[in-house]
């Protein structure tokens, strides 16, 4: 056995042990589909549009290669309040995705974490149900509901509490509904995976000191599970600032999302470069701040 | 009822459990009818195997769990149902339950916080415990940069900083090692009388039980086996668990012979016992005899005496320094343990495997075991 272990290592060549192997899996596959299409689309927003394409970036004039980088859509961009605008609404509307999932998901992760383990399948489960649906039909399900002569409004009617059918489809409201119900399973599965590992005997120890169990969670519970909460966030606050189906389907004409934006410049607009720019710039306004979060983090470990 | 001369309070015991009860499901008894009372001062042990009840029993005193039956009294004052967070008792936990996102001394101000205490007392407070323990240096560490005995401190120091009137330790010295264990029990001790606090400790390792309290109760299926000194637990248990549980011990079995008015003749496989009289019992009836192995003789010659002493061939020998452990194999089979002091006896410094010794001990050596 030692002796076909022996030869097995001798054959296969140096770089091709098992161990490069499994760290080398994650990082090509990571390579591949995530930072070369970062760089395609930096090279496109630098580009110059063509009628139908974006220009090639390098040009040879004899031997030697020129490149030509066109930063004029950024220059647009900085210009034009409205790509601001759109920013700070995008960010503004995912903000309060997120905080209204903490405040709804983290009560839900808390008393699922909390209960008989034969119900946590149970509602883990419920949690996963949506999922099974395409994302799309539940957020035309939501039209139907929401709709003026929809199911709630004609409810609403029929209980005689409302006159006339309220408003609801295509405003804010209904883009912050489809948003919470979109993005709240994302809040509660890492709270819930972090909140079940909550050693119990820390609450106890904060009651035999003295401390009542509103307090206790203040002070151990949520400071204990600040790993859930930020994992929570981040994947709701990250593709909710991006989010262009809800808007679009939900959110009516004034609600500025950036998401759209980058679909009328592509397909609308056809200005290739402009979309690659809005794209790379968003992509730095949330990449920054998490950077600089991740490096305060473990500087306060150290 | 109460003798109008004396306070109310005079003669009540610091804490007092009556009749206590931790049913689960409806039969399985935890707890089954516990009754105890422990004066101020005192360093009490539960003592028992896992699953005992001990560390139910200790839940109940800090309010974690509620009796299914019976009362709980502080000083005097019921506290069966108060919440743990309202109870002048503190809990050093077992593997300590230090807050990880706290720095040691904000893991010792925790209580003193709840308490609505001026910001300047619990600094000179938390000083003074760090002191007490040692620490001072670490006070800004988080728990997980300390090593378990520093954990073990700091876990001490929160539990006493309070100043409670009851502290419970719940396997105080568990998660040490057995090296650190050994002078980590003298220095918990010296700390507690230091601060002259009344103690309740749970330990299922009956020498660190023996080594701190200074009562201790044996523990079994819910109940207390035997409740005493630690002395008097060692020397005169009152049935064979007890006896079995507390260190080693060579039990005889065999039928009463004869039953005098102060000693009994005990007729067993390998010898006629001559036990003084301790325990009611009758002709013929089945009794265990219980010996300690260090009070035991061993010897080449046949003792002159007619009862009391036993003939078999080494079969294991370990030196430990300080004294040697025996393993002698009696006609019927059954080891016998003897340890023997290093410098006691120069007749047996020579003895090997396989030779032929008599053991023999006192009268007052044994133990009448009618349970």
């Amino acid at each position: 056995m030692a002796t076909l272990m022996q030869s097995l290592k001798r054959s296969t060549p140096a770089w091709l042990t098992g161990r490069r192997l499994v760290i080398g899996l994650p990082y090509a596959w990571f390579l591949i589909l995530a930072f070369l299409p970062v760089l395609i689309v930096l090279k496109i927003s630098l580009s110059e549009m063509q009628t139908t394409a974006v220009s090639g970036m390098v040009s040879w004039q004899g031997a030697w290669p020129s490149i030509k980088l066109d930063v004029s859509s950024y220059l647009f961009l900085a210009s034009d309040e409205l790509y601001l605008a759109t920013y700070l609404s995008s960010i503004s509307y995912a903000f309060y995705t997120t905080v209204l999932c903490l405040g709804l998901g983290y009560p839900f992760a808390y008393f699922m974490a909390r209960a008989p383990k034969h119900w946590q399948a149970l509602l883990l489960m419920l949690i996963m149900l949506p999922f099974w649906t395409s994302f799309l039909l539940r957020i035309y399900a939501w039209k139907t509901l929401l709709v003026n002569n929809g199911l709630i409004n004609n409810a609403l009617l029929a209980i005689g509490w409302i006159d006339s059918p309220i408003e609801m489809l295509n405003t804010p409201f209904s883009l912050m509904i489809g948003m919470v119900y979109s993005y709240l399973p994302f809040m509660i599965l890492p709270l819930y995976a972090n909140l079940s590992k909550l050693d119990g005997r820390y609450l106890e120890a904060a009651a035999d000191l003295g401390c009542h169990p509103f307090k206790t969670f203040w002070l151990i519970t949520v400071p204990l599970s600040k790993a859930g909460i930020v994992a929570g966030c981040m994947l709701v606050f990250i593709p909710a600032v991006g989010e262009y189906v809800i808007p679009e389907l939900l959110g009516g004409p004034n609600t500025l999302m950036i998401g759209r934006v980058l679909w009328d410049e592509f397909f609308s607009n056809n200005d290739w470069p402009m979309a690659g720019a809005v794209t790379i710039v968003m992509l730095l306004l949330i990449m920054l701040p998490l950077a600089i979060y991740n490096k305060l983090q473990s500087e306060g470990r150290a | 009822m109460e003798n109008a001369s004396k306070s109310p309070l005079a003669n009540e015991p610091l804490l007092r459990i009556e009749g206590v009860s931790k049913i689960y499901d409806g039969h399985i008894k935890a707890v089954d009818q516990v009754t105890l009372n422990v004066a101020s001062g005192e360093i009490f042990a539960l003592l028992g195997g896992s699953g005992c009840g001990k560390s139910t029993l200790l839940r109940m005193l800090a309010g974690f769990e509620t009796p299914s039956q019976g009362r709980i009294y502080l000083g005097g004052t019921d506290i069966t149902e108060l919440p743990a967070y309202q109870r002048p008792i503190n809990m050093m936990f077992q593997s300590y339950a230090l807050f990880p996102h706290l720095s040691v001394s904000d893991n010792i101000a925790f209580g003193l916080r709840r308490d609505g205490m001026a910001k300047e007392a619990i600094a000179e407070r938390v000083e003074a415990m760090l002191k007490l323990v040692q620490l001072s240096q670490y006070a800004k560490r988080k728990p997980h940069q300390l090593s378990g005995g520093q954990q073990q401190r700091v876990a001490l120091a929160r539990s006493i900083a309070k100043q409670p009137k009851l502290l419970l330790l719940d396997e105080p010295l568990g998660a040490l090692d057995k090296k650190l264990r050994v002078s980590t029990q003298i220095e918990l001790v010296n700390i507690i009388e230091e601060v002259g606090v009344t103690c309740v400790l749970v330990t299922h390792d009956q020498e660190e039980a023996m080594t701190m309290a200074t009562r201790m109760a044996v523990m079994s299926a819910g109940s207390f086996l035997q409740v005493g000194s630690p002395k008097a637990i060692y020397q005169q248990p009152n049935s064979r668990q007890v006896a079995d549980f507390i260190g080693s011990v060579n039990i005889f079995d065999g039928p009463v012979k004869e039953n005098h008015t102060n000693y009994v003749l005990v007729q067993c496989a390998d010898a006629l016992l001559r036990v003084p009289h301790s325990q009611p019992c009758q002709d013929g009836m089945g009794v265990g005899v219980a010996i300690r192995p260090e009070k035991m003789a061993l010897s080449r010659k046949k003792p002159s005496a007619k009862v009391n002493h036993v003939a078999g061939v080494v079969v294991e020998m370990a030196y430990f320094g300080a004294h040697t452990s025996y393993h002698v194999k009696l006609a019927s089979g059954k080891v016998l343990q003897v340890q023997v002091q290093s410098h006691a006896d120069e007749d047996n410094a020579d003895l090997c495997w396989g030779d032929q010794v008599y053991a023999s001990w006192a009268d007052n050596a044994m133990v009448l075991l009618t349970q």
